[in-house]
């Protein structure tokens, strides 16, 4: 599964406001609901979920990055979207470090496979530290969307 | 200090694979342990200490095998209490306002395009 398969542009965010885990969560659940994609009414549902999740462990899995993410009913194919903090956001990571760099994914209950083969993709391109590091340093959608772009090209995995 | 090497080979029996809080269990209880741990996919080798990342990477889904690699001078304990994860499914639990009816779960598409 490529980046593009799961990403949307429009959701993409270069700078995220929010300091706090929560507020960040909120802030990347509405650049979803932003596109249109998903029903309004469904967001305090989706932010309630991912912030249960987020009490089973922190997917702040350590080097600046998290993952959060949920399954949920409103969607019907995975969607998810990237968003950078420049000054990093207290996430309670495995590794104490702040985060910078947020996948939020989102997927159907009925198809958890998706959910494990973008995470296989997002894992394994973050393996290589210029890709990792570039996309924390990156300073607008078009820079984050060139860079995934280019990940999806295979121009980072060796 | 004697230098063990040990392996064990396990098998993925969770149906949501090897996710990320997989994961995170395995590499918190294999940093409990001295000894150096590997997971081996194929041909695929992942530090089992480092960050979920390099596990998760590895793409692992219900019905895969991994072996399962400790070098030092724990290593069949690090390996026992690790396998036990596999054979426990991760203190697996649905969440419960989201759990699928049923015992058959929706079928996985295998065929990845």
């Amino acid at each position: 599964m490529k980046f593009a398969d799961f990403v949307s542009r429009e959701a993409i965010r270069a700078e995220l406001v929010a300091k706090d885990k929560e507020g960040v969560i909120r802030e990347l659940v509405q650049a979803w609901l932003d596109t249109g994609s998903i029903e309004a009414d469904e967001q305090e549902s989706i932010i309630k979920a991912i912030l249960k999740r987020e009490e089973l462990g922190s997917t702040g899995i350590g080097r600046g990055v998290a993952v959060p993410h949920t399954k949920h009913p409103s969607v019907d194919r995975l969607v998810g979207t990237v968003a950078i903090s420049s000054d990093g956001v207290d996430f309670n990571s495995l590794d104490g470090e702040k985060v910078q760099l947020l996948f939020l994914l989102i997927s159907p209950p009925d198809r958890p496979g998706d959910h494990l083969r973008a995470l296989e993709n997002i894992s394994r391109q973050l393996r290589d530290d210029t890709f990792c590091r570039f996309l924390k340093q990156a300073k607008s959608v078009e820079d984050i969307q060139q860079l995934l772009d280019e990940a999806d090209n295979n121009q980072f995995v060796s | 200090m004697d230098e063990v090497k040990a392996t064990r080979t396990v098998t993925v029996t969770n149906s949501a694979g090897f996710h990320l809080r997989a994961a995170t269990l395995f590499m918190n209880l294999a940093r409990r342990f001295d000894s150096h741990v590997e997971v081996i996919k194929d041909s695929q080798r992942a530090d089992g200490k480092s960050t979920p990342l390099q596990l998760t990477a590895l793409g692992a889904w219900e019905g895969d095998q991994l072996v399962l690699e400790a070098t030092g001078a724990d290593a069949e304990q690090a390996l026992d209490a690790l396998v036990e994860l596999f054979v426990t499914n991760f203190e697996e639990e649905e969440e419960p306002e989201q759990q699928q009816v049923g015992q058959s779960r929706p079928e996985e598409d295998t065929a990845d395009s």
